[in-house]
């Protein structure tokens, strides 16, 4: 998750008013969702969350990966679209499923996350743009198949805004990228 | 999740009860849509049995807010526990909806 033109932000709106909405854009996002736990780490702006599929399961509500992108979207629709427009910055985001992820750190009591899927990610999220959630397709066939596990169609939720697949040659990826990107409404 | 709705001299009360989220926010959507559709432009929605809500059920509460606000009808929320408190005012939602502490209190305002 990014915030939007942050940067510009800090710089002519003032450093105060910046640190406000930045707070109040990442305590929306993530505990209105209950995602507080999963932060990896966060680079000013810029923050990388890692859920394993073990910790969604356990969940009570909202435990399957349809719920989590339903529930980024309405995070971001809810952005977007307050009433009051100087309480929050506009984000986007970039989902993906990783399975070559390790975890290791060279700083005691530090926990961080490495692998090719992390440096996916972070390659998708240079495909987003504001109000827009870019999501690969390895991730997206996780969420069709709970689709299918909860007898919904495939266009339900936000996903009746969903892209056709694109295709992209990352840098440093040895194979083609398959992606889609949903934009807010 | 279940939906309850009551039909009042002042107003239509809408009851949740149970845990709102991506796998039900859907019926909140449509109750909420039916009501305005028809009209039914004073609503109150009563949150006491409410245990779980996150952007999902945020987001119907806003679209519903920006309908009957567009109607110049009133949607207010009453009983909120402790917890869905909470995450209203971290998503800034407690200066946008009339809340109220209890269901007798938000039924003066219409």
């Amino acid at each position: 998750m990014d915030i939007n033109r942050s940067t510009d932000m800090k710089y002519l709106g003032g450093l105060t008013d910046w640190g406000r909405k930045l707070n109040n854009t990442f305590n929306n996002l993530l505990y209105a969702n209950h995602f507080q736990d999963n932060i990896v780490k966060g680079i000013g702006d810029e923050i990388m969350l890692y859920i394993p599929d073990e910790q969604l399961r356990e969940k009570s509500s909202n435990n399957n990966h349809y719920a989590l992108l339903e529930d980024i979207y309405a995070g971001l629709y809810l952005i977007k679209n307050h009433p009051d427009t100087d309480l929050f910055l506009n984000c986007k985001v970039a989902i993906h499923y990783c399975t070559e992820v390790y975890n290791i750190t060279f700083f005691k009591g530090a926990n961080d996350f490495y692998g090719s899927d992390i440096d996916l990610t972070a390659r998708l999220m240079a495909k987003s743009v504001e109000n827009r959630i870019v999501l690969s397709e390895k991730f997206y066939i996780k969420v069709k198949n709970d689709l299918i596990n909860l007898h919904m169609t495939d266009k339900s939720g936000c996903l009746s805004r969903i892209s056709e697949k694109f295709l992209e040659n990352f840098k440093g990826v040895p194979t083609s990228t398959e992606y889609r990107v949903i934009d807010i409404q | 999740m279940e939906l309850i709705e009551q039909k009042t001299e002042k107003c239509v009360i809408v009851s949740i009860t149970g845990r709102l989220d991506t796998t039900n926010y859907s019926l909140l959507e449509k109750k909420l849509t039916d009501l305005i559709e028809n009209h039914e432009d004073k609503i109150l929605v009563e949150c006491s049995k409410m245990d779980y809500v996150s952007s999902s059920g945020l987001r119907i509460l806003l679209m519903a807010l920006k309908k009957v606000t567009m109607a110049k009808g009133k949607f207010v929320l009453c009983n909120l526990q402790d917890n869905i408190r909470e995450i209203f005012e971290i998503s800034g939602f407690s200066n946008i909806f009339e809340i109220y502490p209890s269901q007798e209190e938000a039924l003066k305002v219409f």
